[in-house]
């Protein structure tokens, strides 16, 4: 246990003094800091733009509308669109106005032939219609148009009812009755939801992220390591498995330590002033994550890693020179690739067979599981089985591993088939 | 009291190939064993079985009467042929760390390679990363590196190849140190004075077999002595009619005499005498190059 303590600290305090590590790290963590200020940047530099756009109407042909387009922007207090009116619909004296900006547009209607609602057409010096007058008006004139139909059969009341948007909320259908939130299911469910599946989504690509950066780091020490001629020094110090699984162990920590960075710098990117309003805005709030789903997901992410780092040392072992190691990886690469593909597509469909099937399957399990616990409805005998099954493949791929890895760390040359391996294996009596 | 190191007829086969056939020596306490061959006899190969690496087919090696086991890895050291560190590390960093992974403590590990990097004068170094040292200066990192942990049995693959001749001096010194220890080394090399120098017992290894073992003295007693070495100030003539000379080279400074019996070194120096003055005169006994080419050269024919 000793030897495997040295072999971690060693793993963990060369990796994260190298320069290489220092400058993605910084690099990375000056990325996130950029794009968590973004936002604010935006509103800062286009603030003033929407601040009162001035949209012309011409009164000649449908003073009526005009009127009521009028009423239910006094009535909306959408006081960053003010409405101009003109008189006389001349298009050389608008363009005039709209190059002085006293507007930024006008709308012209046509003439209208026995109740039919006039065509609208927005003309301004812009090539198409930025988004927010687009919304604004299209409400409007949906207001407008109901009021222009109906002539006053209807109150406003059913006017704004009908004009409203169709809601469809999704629920979720709850297996027990004896939860306390089960009489009123629709009580917690829509942030904890939102939240579940923010929790999911950032697992997932952490999940992909660090067991493809640090698998990678893993293979490529391990090539270094054999190319440099150290291995036969430390394998005659520790054994292979020992040596192994403190690589591992300390490239796991390194990607920890790399992931609390990230946390820290986005809670204090967050915690800023300017940023409070961000986590509010989007109605999220960090209490609300379900602590069962966090502790599971990261039972399978941490597994699927070490599932994943295995296969990465024993492939290092394999190869001679850093230069083969990519080629090399790319079997694992494209698992893993699946694996998150997989996850990422199914997202939306938790409960789906595909997802049951990938569920007992060790590499695609984690995420496949983690999508199930976190968005699903998953019956725990289920997680559990998975869980077994994972385990018993990680001291399989782990055994295996470090067969391979014991034999592959004293064959230098070109990389060896499977054949030659086992030969090898055989003839060092592994 | 049982060896520290002993071979029975080990044998090792990769596939069809036989890299070793049946080798068997033994290492005493505080002695330094030879082991020669060319490339690819099987040198490394028996190394590798001795750490541990791999594992014999056949015969047993015992280290103080016991088989392998894990608590002998920090009674080996091991100094490989192609040098092994890391590159980017720096030399106290590593080699802490491999006196750690051998089970020594740090601070004692610390103590050892100040006084081996005082040993060969470059303190220095102790801050140092292995890429910013010179060739020769790695060698001698590697070889702290296989020493620091105070190993009982030390493994050495080509300890001196590449190191100038003020380096590889500075190095067998130490060797010799630790050999009076009471450390038992096992020693390979092509380099034959290395071995006239250090060792007591040799084997010879030609592809995978071994061709000649034993005591270099012995050794070197069952090899007759062939060549007689003149230095004189004239020129002496004759000495081709002598009976039992078989050859004469003219040297620099004197003349090279092969001769197929003793009894015929006598009549040369009888001979040099009457004809100019004897500077030098010596029966030379055959060098262990000279051995070695013979019995290599002879079973590559």
């Amino acid at each position: 246990m000793n030897r495997m303590g040295a072999v971690i600290r060693f793993t963990f305090m060369n990796k994260v003094k190298t320069k290489s590590f220092l400058i993605t790290t910084l690099v990375l963590l000056l990325l996130v800091t950029v794009g968590l200020n973004i936002p604010y940047f935006i509103d800062k530099f286009s603030g003033n733009d929407d601040s009162g756009t001035k949209i012309g109407i011409v009164l000649e042909n449908q003073p009526e509308i005009a009127a009521s387009l009028k009423s239910y922007q006094d009535k909306a207090k959408a006081a960053s669109y003010t409405f101009v009116e003109y008189d006389k619909g001349d298009a050389q004296g608008l363009k005039q106005e709209i190059d002085k900006g006293n507007i930024d547009g006008y709308l012209w209607f046509d003439n209208s032939e026995g109740g039919v609602f006039p065509a609208v057409s927005y003309v301004s010096n812009d090539e198409s219609l930025s988004n927010g007058i687009y919304t604004f008006l299209q409400a409007a004139l949906q207001s407008v148009k109901a009021e222009y139909i109906t002539k006053g059969a209807l109150s406003d009341e059913q006017i704004a009812a009908l004009t409203a948007p169709v809601n469809i909320e999704s629920q979720q259908v709850k297996n027990s009755v004896d939860g306390g939130s089960a009489n009123d299911p629709k009580s917690d469910n829509e942030p904890t939801k939102a939240i579940n599946y923010g929790v999911v989504y950032i697992l997932i690509i952490l999940f992909f992220m660090t067991s493809m950066m640090t698998g990678n780091m893993i293979a490529a020490e391990v090539t270094a390591e054999k190319s440099s001629r150290i291995m036969e020094i430390l394998i005659t110090s520790v054994s292979p498995l020992v040596q192994m699984f403190g690589k591992i162990l300390g490239m796991f920590l390194v990607g920890l330590f790399q992931i609390l960075l990230f946390i820290a710098v986005i809670g204090i990117n967050v915690s800023l002033p300017h940023n409070q309003g961000v986590l509010a805005e989007f109605d999220l709030n960090l209490s609300q994550i379900n602590l069962e789903v966090l502790i599971l997901g990261l039972i399978f992410y941490v597994l699927g890693y070490f599932l994943y780092a295995t296969l990465f040392a024993a492939v290092g072992s394999l190869v001679s020179r850093t230069e083969e190691l990519g080629q090399a990886v790319m079997p694992i690469t494209m698992i893993s690739l699946v694996a998150f593909y997989i996850g990422i597509f199914s997202m939306g469909a938790p409960n789906s067979l595909l997802l049951k099937v990938c569920s007992y399957i060790p590499f695609v399990s984690p995420v496949s599981m983690i999508i199930r616990v976190g968005l699903g409805d998953t019956p725990v005998w289920e997680i559990i089985i998975s869980l077994l099954i994972l385990v018993a493949g990680i001291f399989v791929f782990g055994w295996l591993s470090a067969k391979i890895y014991r034999t592959g760390v004293l064959l230098y040359g070109k990389r060896p088939t499977f054949k030659e391996l086992r030969k090898a294996m055989k003839a060092y009596k592994i | 009291m049982s060896k520290p190191l002993v071979l029975q007829q080990v044998v090792k086969q990769f596939g069809e190939k036989t890299a070793v056939d049946q080798i068997s020596f033994q290492v005493e306490e505080g002695e330094i064993y030879g082991l020669l061959g060319a490339n690819g006899a099987g040198k490394t190969t028996t190394m590798r079985m001795v750490l541990g690496l791999i594992y014999p087919d056949g015969g047993e090696i015992t280290y103080n009467g016991k088989p392998y086991g894990k608590e002998l890895q920090r009674e080996l050291g091991y100094l490989p042929e192609e040098r092994g560190l890391y590159p980017k590390v720096k030399v106290s960093d590593q080699i802490i760390y491999l006196a750690k992974l051998r089970g020594m403590p740090a601070a004692e590990a610390d103590k050892n390679l100040r006084y081996w990097l005082d040993r060969f004068e470059v303190p220095e170094y102790y801050d140092k990363k292995i890429e910013e040292l010179s060739k020769g200066n790695q060698q001698k990192m590697g070889f702290i590196a296989a020493v620091v942990h105070k190993p009982k049995i030390v493994i050495m693959d080509e300890a001196f190849s590449g190191l100038d001749p003020v380096n590889v001096e500075l190095l067998k010194a130490t060797v010799k140190e630790l050999r009076d220890q009471g450390t038992s080394i096992l020693f390979s090399t092509h380099r034959m004075e290395h071995v006239e120098e250090l060792c007591r017992n040799i084997t010879i290894l030609d592809r995978s077999k071994t061709v000649l073992q034993g005591n270099i003295r012995e050794i070197k007693k069952r090899y007759p002595r062939e060549e007689v070495l003149l230095h004189t100030t004239g020129e002496v003539t004759g000495l081709e009619s002598i009976s039992g000379v078989d050859s004469v080279e003219r040297k620099e400074r004197g003349y090279l005499v092969r001769i197929s019996e003793v009894a015929a070194a006598k009549l040369i120096l009888r001979k040099a005498m009457e004809d100019s003055e004897v500077e030098h005169f010596e029966i030379k006994e055959p060098t262990l190059n000279q051995i070695f080419i013979k019995e290599v050269g002879e079973s590559n024919e």
